[in-house]
């Protein structure tokens, strides 16, 4: 069997590996053609190639060698200023004696750095333009300052149509020789959407139980990768039950470790799909904004969520006794 | 007849001595150089908190080394004659079948300036000329009393530190599994971190919790913590959720002197079985979540001025949600969950944050991104295919513990185990 994670086993290595998000490729190769490499940001959502378009250009310019060239710092887990002031500073500074004169700092999930931090990053990526190019990888560009964003070319991934997604999968199939039915691949589509990490992941894990992969196999093992139901704790809740539903609650939380604001997320998601009045619905929406805000307050994940599962069954029993 | 644990279970050898390892290796090294010649270092001074092993390190070593050990403590007086009398003989003179010697002058806290008088100036004579090792132990070294021991030319001062809750815990761990006495991981755990460092006390929370019963519990435990305070919380707790007046839910706080976020925990996790209409129920959460708010800006801006208002809000405020809503029948008090999350679940945590960390490694992304979207399939992996959990184990560079997390359990870990082995 094989000995790697699919999604980095087949991970391209080079520009001319990537099958999709074909313009932004187009105008990396033109950068590795000319030598120069503006900062760059590479903005959209998960699973598109933002890490991977920027691993193969620094393969691409520099060879073989471009370890040595390139740092990749992920801000979600260095996220203070004392990063940028010691981290990025010393890497950004020392000149490199190839023959492309900068080296490249990949900074993932750039999104979650402090503002502090971004306000330094900023003067950083100015003063030391000549020796270091800059690539902000994030979901959101809007996150990221304004004077940071107006020195980076942008580019914006979206998510993989279905065909390169399924080319991809078909692939990898073959390369593993697994058996997968079109039904597995109508699901994978269906839950992943076009995020090709999770797919990839999906089928490794789908393919591990040893069996021909259909639809039932991709939606346990997906469903299984996913403990977060926020959907029937909502709906426990909605029917009266209190304390299940802060069982449930406290699982995500402490036994599976789900951020409170992914919870939230989720429950803003699931609140417009519920059956009940439209007005409801949109009371609803502003505790669940309130819950939202207090999060940022410094609140508690559990006793402001456990609250709001109580406005729950408030609403469900309001709902129909009336 | 019941032994006391602390003695029954003592360390016969260094070896079995509970954290320190620095410390004992120096100090051993130390010992062992007499038995060639003099050093210039005659005395040892160790030093640090109770109940951390310092007298047992000693007494095990003298065990090792085969050599006789002669203790004064606290509890002899320790005039300059006695401590010449007793110490100055036996650093001096050899025993009855001349074997090897330590002296040991424990409880040094505890000679006075009136009392002891001389008693310091003798030893540090009697240190100048001794034959065999001397060991000092003292809780407070900087203690200018003993400012006379500070020069590291003459002294060996060896510092003792707290042990790991984990160490603690293998510990305690061990007794249970000498006295036949099954234990939850997390009781233990509890015990071990309650004791803070402090070994002793903790062998003997074990002992009074533990002897005589068929399994010792977290719920057997866990109420240690508030030993003395149950009844008062649970008086605090009615009040706070049947009182009829703003006034009369205030004021149990103030009179029973209960630690605020205690008594948040507890009304947290009781709050629920006290209301059974749903509106009103949903007003005292509404109203404790308010109270954890203003928690929130206090943790966030240092006022502690607030403070009142979370009190008003967790106390009065939940009272006031009572309409009508009525309780069928009695309603015991329920220990708060979170607390026991909270301290069985670090260590899980950790755990957890490592795994991301080597994830993190190989696959190019954060930590949290580690967790949330490749853990899970991960685990699946893990817990259907054997080989090929096998090999990405290799690749993850995963440890036997990371292998039984990510499988979920030390059965299907095995499988894995053994697969990598092949």
């Amino acid at each position: 069997m094989s000995s790697e994670m699919w999604a980095e086993k087949y991970r391209p290595k080079f520009l001319k590996q990537m099958v999709d998000q074909k313009e932004i490729v187009e105008r990396l190769e033109s950068f590795v053609k000319s030598h120069n490499v503006p900062h760059c940001i590479f903005a959209g959502p998960p699973g598109t190639g933002k890490t991977t378009a920027a691993l193969c250009l620094a393969h691409d310019l520099y060879g073989e060698t471009y370890r040595e060239n390139l740092m990749e710092l992920n801000a979600s887990d260095e996220r203070g200023i004392n990063v940028v002031r010691q981290t990025v500073k010393t890497f950004a500074r020392v000149r490199t004696l190839g023959e492309i004169p900068f080296k490249i700092l990949i900074l993932d999930e750039a999104d979650n750095m402090t503002g502090d931090a971004q306000q330094a990053l900023r003067r950083t990526m100015e003063r030391y333009t000549e020796t270091c190019r800059f690539i902000l990888i994030a979901n959101y560009s809007g996150k990221i300052l304004e004077p940071i964003q107006s020195r980076c070319a942008p580019f914006r991934f979206t998510y993989l149509p279905r065909e390169e997604q399924d080319e991809y999968l078909k692939r990898i199939v073959k390369n593993e020789n697994i058996v997968l039915q079109q039904d597995g691949l109508d699901a994978i589509y269906e839950v992943c959407g076009g995020d090709l990490r999770k797919a990839i992941n999906s089928l490794q894990a789908a393919a591990s139980l040893g069996k021909p992969i259909g639809s039932e196999t991709v939606y346990s093992v997906v469903g299984r990768a996913n403990p977060a139901d926020v959907h029937a704790m909502i709906k426990i809740a909605m029917d009266g039950n209190f304390l299940e539903a802060r069982k449930r609650l406290r699982e995500m939380i402490v036994k599976y470790g789900v951020a409170g604001s992914d919870i939230i997320k989720q429950i803003h998601i699931e609140l417009f799909r519920l059956e009940i009045p439209e007005n409801l619905k949109v009371k609803l929406a502003g505790i669940v904004g309130e819950v939202d805000f207090r999060l940022v307050e410094g609140a508690s994940e559990e006793v402001q969520l456990s609250a709001l599962l109580a406005r729950l069954v408030e609403a469900g029993y309001e709902f129909k006794g009336g | 007849m019941h032994d006391a644990w602390i003695v029954k279970h003592r360390p016969r050898s260094a070896k079995e001595v509970v954290g320190n390892r620095r410390a004992i290796e120096i100090f051993e090294r130390w010992l062992r150089s007499w038995e060639h010649a003099i050093p210039t270092q005659r005395a040892a001074f160790l030093h640090g908190p109770p109940g951390i092993g310092k007298t047992v390190i000693v007494e095990a070593l003298a065990q090792d080394l085969g050599a006789e050990l002669i203790e004064r403590n606290a509890s002899d007086y320790r005039t300059e004659e006695k401590i010449r009398q007793v110490a100055g003989f036996a650093s001096q003179y050899m025993g009855f079948f001349g074997k090897n010697r330590i002296i040991l002058l424990d409880e040094m806290d505890g000679v006075y300036g009136t009392v002891d008088r001389g008693a310091i100036p003798a030893i540090t004579e009697i240190i100048k000329n001794t034959r065999y090792p001397i060991v000092l132990i003292a809780n407070d070294f900087w203690n200018k009393k003993f400012v006379s021991f500070r020069d590291k030319k003459k002294f060996l001062i060896i510092e003792f530190k707290k042990p790991s809750v984990n160490d603690i815990f293998k510990h305690l761990k061990k007794i249970c599994v000498k006295e036949s006495l099954p234990a939850d991981d997390d009781a233990l755990r509890f015990l071990a971190q309650r004791s803070q460092g402090d070994v002793r006390s903790g062998v003997n929370d074990l002992q009074a919790l533990g002897q005589g019963k068929k399994r010792l519990l977290f719920s057997d435990v866990s109420w240690l913590a508030y030993r003395d305070r149950k009844d008062v919380i649970f008086s605090v707790l009615r009040q706070v959720l049947y009182s009829k007046s703003c006034k009369a839910a205030k004021q149990m706080v103030d009179l029973a002197d209960v630690d605020i976020d205690m008594l948040f925990e507890w009304i947290y996790e009781n709050l629920p079985y006290h209301f059974n209409i749903p509106s009103e129920l949903a007003a005292a959460m509404e109203a404790l979540a308010t109270a954890d708010l203003y928690r929130g800006r206090i943790r966030q801006t240092q006022n502690w001025k607030l403070m009142r208002y979370v009190i008003d809000f967790m106390t009065a405020g939940v009272a006031m949600a009572r309409r009508k809503s009525k309780p069928s029948g009695w309603v015991p008090f329920r220990f708060p969950q979170r607390i026991r999350t909270l301290s069985t679940s670090r260590a899980e945590r950790k755990k957890k944050s490592e795994i991301g960390k080597k994830i993190k490694q190989r696959m190019h992304v954060s930590v949290g991104v580690a967790n949330k979207d490749v853990l899970p399939f991960l685990k699946i992996i893990f817990e259907s295919d054997p080989s090929m959990a096998a090999g990405l184990a290799g690749w993850f560079n995963f440890n036997e513990e990371e292998i039984i997390y990510v499988a979920g359990g030390k059965r299907q870990a095995n499988a894995i185990l053994s697969s990598v082995a092949n």
